[in-house]
């Protein structure tokens, strides 16, 4: 049973300035699952998901991938296994769409310059990118430069991908097309935590929704039990405001 | 003397001094190159104490303070007392010193410019500092630095005139040379010595002006 946890937080502490946005956070994540975090701004998710890959370090608690402890020492190592994609994308700039799906491949894990070619366009071609490999981020819509990063993260073979509000930044046009390549990549399987507000790509893909405010999970289960059996009233209002203005 | 004996006669003189001074901004650029470099990816990546930090502020703040007349009469007299210096080594080192306190400083707003979001990225994926450093942000801060180094190197090309204080023989002393040996036309030579430092500065700022263009990345820019 606990070969197969992917990610395993425990009691995971955090404050800002004196004022706790985690306050003792755990849960755990098998292989080929998918989670979906949600909650009110400033409930603590993008934090939480920050900590996992220590962008943002923990005050207390424990993370571990694979059973491996994440620690300030193996950080470098760690990160090349949890892939992230931020809300505004974060493409190097200066270079293709091309090599930035390639350059981690090279400089971070060692791989020669054919083999990280190939692996790049193959994950171009997943995103649906395959023709736009010779642009630059800057010529590339909010949608596409979104896929890219999918690809970039894809590339590296990560054991789990953190997903930072991927579509927030997007129209509902290219919001679209994210949660598309995002609902394929839940259904072949990839391990995935995801904070979002799209409650659409939640209720499909998610194997389990958890319910974050001030810093607390309230409450989590089943797409089907959170969004018809809740029972917590905190998370049916949540869901319900969603629900009017999603 | 007219025109004709300096672009003729004298020529060679002033291609001499011209030389001398190509040499020494050379040399100061580089060393300030370097140095400033060194100085801003510290005072931006390396540690916080104050231990570390501090000097490197009086530094920028003492080299970038003083006029550089007076720092390249402190750096020759001060230093040849203790040390066979040339006044040429003299003013390699005082130019090539106050050089870095500048272009510390432009490196230093061109890596701020880049977007916090890009060290962040290339971290997440594994990469260590250094080689976040190394691949994703030296290449965008060097694009954003062309400009404002074009600046720096336009007047350091004229600040080189200024080591003929300690008798640096460059262009400016080759010209007073001609001057004093030849009693020749003061304004004919100056003119031709300004057009001169005027060729080269355009010469450089065209070369950098196209490496900046070359290097452009579409959307990149703005």
């Amino acid at each position: 049973m606990v070969n197969d946890l992917i990610l395993d937080v425990h009691d995971l502490k955090k404050a800002y300035d004196g004022v706790d946005v985690l306050k003792g956070i755990g849960f755990s994540l098998k292989k080929g699952e998918t989670k979906v975090l949600i909650g009110p701004s400033g409930s603590g998710k993008s934090t939480l998901l920050r900590c996992i890959n220590y962008l943002t370090t923990p005050d207390a608690g424990c993370i571990k991938l694979n059973g491996e402890e994440v620690l300030d020492t193996n950080i470098d190592a760690m990160r090349a296994r949890m892939g992230f994609v931020f809300q505004d994308f974060n493409l190097f700039s200066h270079l293709t769409v091309l090599d930035n799906v390639r350059i981690c491949q090279i400089k971070v894990k060692g791989k020669d310059k054919a083999s990280a070619t190939e692996r790049a366009h193959q994950e171009l071609e997943r995103v649906g990118l395959a023709d736009r490999a010779e642009a630059y981020p800057a010529e590339l819509s909010g949608g596409q430069q979104q896929r890219v990063s999918i690809a970039r993260a894809l590339a590296m073979d990560p054991d789990v991908l953190l997903f930072d509000e991927p579509t927030s930044a997007l129209d509902p046009e290219l919001t679209g097309e994210v949660t598309k390549v995002m609902q394929q990549l839940a259904k072949e399987g990839m391990t995935m935590v995801v904070v979002t507000h799209e409650m659409s790509f939640a209720r499909q893909a998610a194997d389990e929704i958890i319910f974050m405010e001030h810093g607390y999970i309230v409450e989590q289960g089943a797409p089907d039990f959170m969004f018809n059996q809740s029972t917590h009233e905190r998370t049916r209002a949540f869901l319900n405001v969603i629900a009017e203005h999603g | 003397m007219n025109i004709y004996d300096v672009l003729i006669r004298d020529f060679p003189f002033l291609l001499k001094g011209l030389g001398v001074a190509i040499v020494l901004l050379a040399a100061l650029l580089l060393i300030g190159f370097v140095l400033g470099m060194a100085i801003c990816l510290i005072q931006l990546y390396g540690p916080k104490s104050r231990l570390v930090q501090w000097p490197l502020k009086a530094y920028e703040r003492i080299f970038r303070g003083i006029p550089i007349i007076i720092m390249l009469f402190i750096f020759y007299y001060g230093i040849s007392g203790v040390w066979d210096i040339s006044a040429f080594g003299a003013a390699i080192l005082a130019m090539g010193l106050r050089s870095a306190a500048y272009q510390s400083q432009i490196f230093r707003s061109a890596f701020q410019s880049v977007p916090a979001g890009q060290m962040m990225a290339a971290r997440a994926m594994g990469m260590s500092k250094l080689s976040a450093i190394r691949h994703i942000m030296f290449p965008q801060a060097a694009r954003h630095a062309i400009g404002p180094w074009t600046n720096e190197f336009s007047s350091e090309i004229k600040e080189t005139s200024l080591a003929y204080v300690i008798g640096v023989v460059e262009l400016t002393r080759q010209a007073h040379y001609i001057i004093t040996s030849t009693q020749g036309n003061v304004l004919t030579v100056f003119a031709v010595v300004a057009l001169l430092y005027f060729i080269l500065n355009r010469a450089g700022n065209s070369l950098l002006y196209a490496f900046e263009r070359k290097l452009a990345v579409p959307g990149f820019e703005k």
